[in-house]
């Protein structure tokens, strides 16, 4: 393991131990339903109300309103769906960013087929939704405005603070789907008008299987799930306590080391990117330079974005683990193409980004290690030009 | 909003201590503005940076904006049925630079991926690299053979030592990832097998067509001309040389 690099934190991240240690009780001796009355429920219940606590603690919410869910997906579904049926409106426009997760702009899609109207906003070359164009947007109608907080692929920052304020002011709902943000970038509900957040467990050193979804006290939804009315019956099932006690300790850690590890991380992302940029002239920075997620570095390959691929295996060949949009098969490309296109890159350009995420796992001494082994396999590329190609 | 008009303090600072701009704290962040008062440009909540008019630096070449939604996998699809002309599921019939064409080339339902035939620019890798049936390759496709600028993954089916021409499955970097892959270089793609469902021409042997392979990542349309053809109950088999993108 001490020689494989993973750098692909955006993807899913290594369970931190201490959440592994924290779980553990749970897989073995604290085995009781939440729901049950006796000692061995009441064990489960305290555990659960605990990581309740802990997730509401991470973004300054109240834990009643914290609604456990088995994943960032699911918790935007819940979201989405359960706000519009919970309208019980005849008329409803839901906005929504371009560069969205499938999470969202599926669930959008199935909205749409249901009579939603929906308006998915443009971005600009970094990823950017403009408030000005949220403002335009909005509509009489406008019930919930749905954008990201951090987007996955590029790891730009949504101004978020600004486009909830325009959502509230407009009388609106705000929801963000904070996947890729919580626990990365400080989040306060109390200070920002966020109606709806989404997380996961696993993209913070968690479990997999396991998210959740803010809800502000006085916000109606409707559950997608019914059954045994658990999660106050808005997510019924019996609870995963021990993934719930996983999360939790994911939330606390992180709240607890989120400068420290946000400036560190800062600090080897920015030496990546002008490290790389500057040994490998044909690379570019995709996304915001400083409006972006701590550890996330997305990079073109002017003139060689076919290329992608190859580097991509011959990292992998060297143990290195990163992502590309690139893949010749739409089985594996889909994805960051439609992100990349909506940012204003053409088709060739839009599949050829590497992505580059670091964790908290991740050392200077592995950056160190990448950016020897990079330029190494980079002169190994086959440019599409056969001159030099520079970034313009 | 601030600008470095003036010695910003640390009262100035949002004191969220959020470390994104690569210190720790607010009170590290004044002390580096006392000297670098540009370093304020790090600060994502109080700088001018919340929206840029930045267009990707690389913009050469045709832009195509977003469709609103996620890109439809394109994969995968049934071919399970005779070939139709004009099915009423047709699509618009030109490809993402808006070119017509005539029909969809999808691949065998059996096979792992679009079957195409190919030579290394030096056919004899093909021995000297030993290439055997089921050995992952990568490589990309130059010159006449179709001018594609992305790198493709696949499988080999068939390999001749004594041309050099290997007939392959192109996958995508799956299976490479898992099980390791020999590198070709540059390759010329020879032809297409595959099947028809879907056209809105009447396809015949020794014409040249535009078409769309199923599978093409960037779903530009390719020509070429059909020189075998074979009725099956999953569509119309065909054989593609003399290909060109465009």
């Amino acid at each position: 393991m001490s020689d494989r690099i993973y750098f692909d934190n955006s993807a899913t991240t290594p369970l931190d131990p201490r959440v592994t240690k924290a779980m553990e009780p749970y897989f073995a001796g604290i085995f009781g339903n939440p729901s049950s009355l006796h000692w061995a429920g009441r064990e489960a219940r305290a555990a659960i109300d605990q990581a309740r606590q802990q997730v509401a603690d991470l973004f300054n919410a109240h834990p009643k309103e914290i609604i456990f869910t088995a994943s960032g997906t699911e918790s935007d579904n819940l979201a989405l769906i359960g706000v519009i049926e919970g309208l019980g409106q005849r008329e409803n426009h839901l906005i929504t960013s371009a560069i969205e997760h499938p999470a969202i702009l599926e669930t959008t899609r199935y909205l749409e087929r249901q009579g939603v109207e929906v308006t998915y906003l443009d971005v600009d070359g970094d990823g950017l939704v403009d408030p000005n164009d949220l403002q335009k947007a909005l509509r009489p109608t406008t019930r919930l405005v749905s954008i990201m907080a951090a987007n996955n692929v590029v790891g730009t920052l949504q101004p978020i603070t600004e486009l909830a304020r325009i959502t509230h002011e407009h009388g609106a709902l705000f929801h963000t789907d904070a996947v890729q943000a919580v626990g990365k970038i400080p989040l306060n509900v109390k200070t920002q008008p966020i109606d709806l957040l989404s997380l996961s467990a696993h993209k913070l050193h968690g479990p997999k299987g396991v998210g959740a979804l803010y809800v502000r006290s006085g916000v109606s939804i409707k559950p997608l799930v019914h059954g045994g009315g658990q999660e106050r019956g808005l997510r019924s099932a019996t609870e995963n306590v021990a993934g719930l006690v996983g999360l939790g300790q994911t939330a606390e850690i992180a709240r607890a080391e989120m400068s420290d590890e946000a400036s560190r991380l800062v600090q080897l992302r920015d030496q990546l990117i002008e490290t790389i940029t500057t040994i490998l002239p044909n690379t570019y920075l995709i996304g915001h330079r400083y409006r972006r997620l701590p550890g996330h570095v997305c990079l073109g390959l002017a003139g060689q974005e076919g290329e992608a691929i190859k580097l991509l295996l011959a990292l992998d060949e060297a143990g290195i683990a990163i992502s590309t949009g690139s893949a010749c098969s739409a089985h594996q490309g889909s994805e960051p193409s439609y992100i990349l296109r909506a940012m204003g890159f053409d088709l060739i350009r839009a599949r050829g980004s590497l992505r580059i995420t670091l964790g908290r796992f991740n050392t200077a001494a592995e950056v160190d290690r990448f950016l020897i082994v990079l330029p190494q396999i980079a002169a190994d590329l086959r440019p599409i030009t056969s001159r030099h190609f520079v970034a313009a | 909003m601030l600008t470095p008009t003036k010695p910003i303090t640390v009262d100035d600072l949002p004191g969220l201590n959020c470390g994104l701009c690569g210190l720790r704290t607010c009170h590290e962040m004044a002390d580096r503005l006392a000297t670098q008062p540009e370093f304020i440009e790090r600060c994502i909540h109080l700088s001018n940076n919340h929206i840029s008019i930045a267009t990707p630096q690389i913009a050469t070449g045709p832009t195509i904006m977003a469709a609103p939604h996620v890109v439809e996998t394109c994969g995968g699809c049934t071919v399970n049925e005779r070939v139709t002309v004009q099915s009423k599921l047709a699509p618009s019939w030109c490809d993402t630079l808006g070119r017509e064409f005539d029909f969809y080339l999808e691949h065998f339902p059996e096979e792992p991926g679009p079957r195409e035939i190919m030579l290394p620019h030096n056919p004899l890798l093909t021995r000297e690299m030993n290439i055997q049936p089921g050995d992952i390759l990568i490589g990309r496709p130059l010159g006449m053979s179709c001018g594609c600028p992305i790198t493709h993954c696949g499988i080999a089916m068939e390999v001749d030592p004594r041309t050099g021409v290997i007939v392959w499955c192109v996958t995508g970097p799956l299976h490479p990832r898992q099980k390791g892959f020999k590198d070709l270089g540059y390759y010329i793609a020879e032809g297409y097998e595959g099947l028809i469902t879907q056209t809105r021409v009447e396809v015949k042997i020794g014409m040249r067509y535009f078409f769309q392979p199923r599978m093409c990542m960037l779903q530009w349309r390719h020509s070429g001309l059909v020189n075998f053809m074979n009725h099956t109950p999953g569509g119309l088999q065909v054989r593609l040389e003399g290909l060109w993108i465009g």
